[in-house]
């Protein structure tokens, strides 16, 4: 069994590493609703731009479809934040309810005595909740990782407008300005999700 | 789980409610948590008991850094009201909880320090947030002793603690009471055996009816707005309370 005692102060700080981690995820959720947009004023860029942008506008289509992929995707990393923040209180409660039993085992060995099981069983119970929160943790880090495959779509996505782009006539110019919007959006999002998974690595 | 709900917004001044817990196990009584914002601070009024604190505290990191709350409001020393506390500072020990003057050797058993606890006197007091202005208005021996609500005159809502409250059946625990006759029933019992004086009573209904309210909002059950504020406090002038106590 783990020791109690030396995982005190990880589960401590579990609290503030979910929080800190919601916050880059409800950032990455923002951003989200931007591309829906982007990918939106693509689709209607390519429809005015004709024919000669049909690329372009097949492309614009995938990127509303890998839009509501990501916010699908978010909405799964937002539900394992709710577990953890969950799974993080239980521990910091039992936490407390050690200290004061272990304050009454201090009061001498008839004390001892009569508390000990009652501590070895909420021992029990925190390497319980510890293990949950080992789990929850992994479970993020294994939805990160799938949300940064589908990112990879994302920056596919993004190129692939930049080449149709190219294909746009008169409308070239303004097409490019749309794909370059596309990628800065796709860049933003894909390098948020990295610095949480190199922060979830730590 | 509980979800966080904007009732109001005004640039950076916004209210916001965290309620209804479907998961919330039944002999849990159901609780709102009202938090109020004003730019980079917020101050949460009654945060709650401790069984619900994960189900609070994720609600409103969806939508807002629960770094910035930097002040919790206890209406009173009820566990459903306060006895979180210890979560919440052990997540930020910085953290300063008003509460009456009353409770403030009472509700250190829930954990904090000397320097956690603002009293409220008697009386009342300004409390700021920011630039913001709020008020903690007396409502004692409703039900507590030591009472208070919290009233935003720029907002015009006023955070009523027990008094509003009322215990809804499924079906009929929307956010807002749509009809106040229907609801009323809903609060009668509780306001009659929960609060125990009628001069306390009628003294609060006297000093709440001459503020301008828009929203009155209560620890449990629904929120009454417009019309229906006038409502309640002429209905609950009338009620004879300090009676719920079954033959």
């Amino acid at each position: 069994m783990v020791d109690v005692r030396s995982n005190t102060a990880s589960q401590a700080s579990d609290l503030h590493r979910v929080v800190k981690a919601n916050e880059d995820i409800k950032k990455v959720i923002r951003i989200s609703s931007g591309v829906n947009l982007v990918a939106l004023n693509a689709m209607l860029t390519a429809k005015r731009s004709g024919e000669r942008s049909r690329g372009f506008a097949v492309v614009s289509s995938e990127l509303r479809v890998f839009s509501r992929k990501l916010e699908g995707a978010m909405t799964g990393l937002g539900a394992l934040i709710f577990e953890l923040v969950r799974d993080a209180a239980a521990m910091r409660k039992q936490h407390h309810e050690r200290r004061h039993l272990l304050n009454i085992q201090a009061r001498g060995q008839q004390m001892q005595k009569l508390i000990e099981p009652v501590l070895a069983r909420m021992d029990e119970r925190i390497h319980k909740t510890g293990g949950e929160i080992g789990r929850d943790w992994h479970q993020l880090r294994l939805q990160l990782n799938r949300v940064l495959q589908l990112c990879e779509t994302g920056g596919s996505l993004s190129r692939s407008a930049k080449i149709e782009a190219v294909y746009g006539g008169d409308m070239s110019a303004t097409l490019k300005q749309v794909a370059n919007q596309i990628e800065e959006t796709v860049n933003e999002i894909f390098s948020t999700l990295k610095l949480l998974r190199t922060q979830l690595a730590e | 789980m509980k979800k966080l709900e904007f009732i109001y917004e005004d640039g950076p001044h916004k209210w916001a409610v965290v309620a209804r817990d479907p998961e919330k196990p039944n002999f849990l009584i159901d609780t709102n948590e009202y938090l109020v914002v004003n730019g980079s601070e917020a101050l949460l009024a009654d945060p709650g008991g401790m069984e619900v604190f994960s189900a609070v505290f994720s609600a409103i990191s969806a939508e807002v850094d629960p770094y910035t709350i930097r002040h919790l409001f206890a209406s009173h020393q009820d566990p459903d009201v306060i006895s979180s506390l210890a979560l919440w500072l052990d997540f930020n020990p910085e953290i300063k909880c008003y509460l009456s003057c009353l409770w403030s050797s009472f509700i250190p058993h829930f954990g904090g320090t000397a320097e956690t606890f603002i009293a409220i006197p008697d009386e009342g007091m300004g409390i700021t947030l920011g630039n913001l202005a709020l008020e903690a208005i007396p409502a004692h021996y409703l039900h507590s002793s030591g009472n208070f609500n919290l009233y935003d005159r720029k907002a015009k809502i006023l955070f009523s603690g027990d008094v509003g409250a009322a215990l809804l059946p499924p079906g009929e625990d929307g956010l807002f009471v749509e009809n106040f006759d229907r609801h009323i029933r809903h609060a009668q019992g509780f306001h009659r055996r929960w609060m125990g004086s009628n001069a306390a009573k009628l003294n609060w209904c006297e000093r709440v009816s001459r503020l301008d309210i828009d929203m009155l909002c209560p620890q449990h059950g629904a929120i009454y707005r417009g019309e229906d504020v006038k409502r309640f406090i002429d209905w609950f002038a009338a009620l004879d309370v300090g009676s719920g106590i079954k033959e």
